[in-house]
């Protein structure tokens, strides 16, 4: 509970800094470099989340234990619903920065591909009845895909030449100014906090939903 | 079932023994039916038209020719495929034979026959349809050889990264819509390497070690053997 309260008066606090406190990136037009502390967390999450998931998903069909595949689904939905907030942030500095919302930049490619790779993923969880057989199938498509990802690398276009600002976003580059890298930290420790929180509560509802089913079977 | 006496397990049947039975046996079902062939070759020829009849062979400038045609064929290779091959497992799960077949042969055999029959389906729906584009769009092709391997090999790719999905598909509810959601994006990597190589072949732009012939065959391979690992997961439940 009190975690809860904090991590809302944390986000609170990096939300208002990132307006008031830091100063705009110079080389950006107007205020856009400000996106840094929102976009750039959600897609860490997302990476998180989806790297998350395909270890659970391989725990999974080692062991056999439920909880590996509620921690898999719940990552797995997670980071979608990060994936499309990285995508939605990044599209609108897009159009701010280089004139169009979409214009499949690698980034933009890589992103896509990893959403109809989930959005397959949820179909696939949902078009299977028997629980057992639908963990497998899912664990299984997830690795299935996670291997086609590295082949992107070799054919999407122009994968060296994005024009995804990267070095001057770089945590670990200099060139990002004290106050800026101070704020971004922190928003990373709250995005990544914030998708802990989300995790456990999605991992809860799921044990419910499975005690409640069983329940339901031994009433049968 | 009368086909039953192709495939025997036995002390001495080999992985590839009982694949080529299940493989034989999947052949002659199909020339009895023709219900695999007939689907995706007419999804395929259909699309042809379509596609030639709106755009026809002098619409598109030389310049655009090799890059917008490998789009096109690729496009209607890809989605005729996706059209039939989930047929394979859903008929074994529609006759009831799952189990049967369960018995009979171990997993990897299974795939493998599954696999082989997929290929065959591929190749006659690849011999039937690309040379009939080449005719019809009148697209010329500066490295035939190139542009054959490619299409092989790409070819193989789709073969390799539908099968075990088929197999998952057969076994869930929703399987047409499904299995083109869920192979698609395991082949879009294939099918933008299988454009660009056609495209280079036709273009004849330099293509010294024939580069995305190699990456359609490493594909080939990491999918069979990623498949081979996985699909008694998927089998034995």
């Amino acid at each position: 509970m009190t975690a809860k309260v904090l991590l809302a008066i944390w986000m609170a606090i990096i939300i208002a800094a990132a307006f008031l406190y830091t100063e705009a990136a110079s080389g950006f037009p107007g205020e856009t470099s400000r996106i840094l502390f929102f976009h750039v967390p959600q897609a860490w999450v997302a990476t998180l989340a989806f790297l998350l998931s395909m270890i659970a998903s391989a725990v999974y069909l080692a062991k056999r234990r439920v909880t590996a595949d509620d921690l898999a689904l719940s990552a797995a939905e997670l980071g979608f619903l990060f994936c499309v907030l990285a995508t939605v942030t990044g599209s609108i500095f897009a159009k701010a920065t280089w004139g169009s919302f979409w214009n499949w930049d690698p980034r933009e490619t890589s992103i896509v591909i990893l959403l109809m790779i989930y959005g397959a993923y949820f179909a696939l969880r949902s078009a299977v009845p028997d629980p057992e057989k639908k963990r497998v199938f899912a664990g299984v498509y997830a690795i299935l895909a996670f291997i086609t990802v590295p082949f992107l690398v070799f054919v999407v276009p122009r994968i060296t030449a994005s024009l995804h600002p990267e070095d001057t976003m770089n945590p670990a580059n200099p060139g990002m100014d004290p106050k800026t890298l101070k704020v971004f930290l922190g928003s990373l420790f709250a995005y990544t906090a914030l998708f802990v929180w989300m995790l456990r509560l999605r991992m809860r509802i799921l044990r419910l939903e499975e005690m409640r089913e069983e329940e339901r079977r031994r009433q049968i | 079932m009368k086909s039953g006496r192709w495939i025997t397990q036995t002390e001495s049947s080999t992985y590839l023994n009982e694949a080529m039975a299940i493989w034989l046996r999947d052949l002659r079902s199909e020339f009895r039916t023709r219900y695999a062939i007939n689907a995706i070759l007419m999804f395929a020829v259909t699309t042809l038209v379509a596609v030639s009849f709106s755009i026809g062979a002098f619409r598109i400038g030389e310049a655009e020719k090799p890059f917008l045609y490998a789009v096109l064929l690729w496009i209607i290779l890809v989605f005729s495929a996706l059209s039939g091959l989930s047929r394979s497992f859903v008929k074994e799960e529609e006759a009831g034979t799952m189990d049967v077949l369960r018995l009979s042969a171990r997993p990897q055999a299974v795939f493998l026959g599954k696999l082989f029959f997929n290929l065959t389906l591929l190749g006659a729906l690849e011999l039937i349809i690309v040379p009939s584009f080449i005719l019809f769009m009148e697209y010329e092709i500066e490295f035939p050889g190139f542009f054959a391997a490619m299409t092989i090999s790409a070819g193989l790719g789709l073969g390799a990264g539908t099968t075990i999905v088929a197999a998952m598909i057969a076994q869930a509810s929703a399987r047409g819509a499904l299995f083109s959601a869920l192979s698609f994006p395991l082949l879009f990597p294939l099918m933008i390497t299988a454009i660009k190589g056609c495209e280079r072949a036709a273009a004849g732009m330099d293509s010294a070690g024939w580069p995305e012939v190699r990456i359609a065959v490493a594909y080939v391979i990491i999918m069979i053997i990623m498949s081979l690992f996985l699909f008694p997961l998927i089998w034995e439940e």
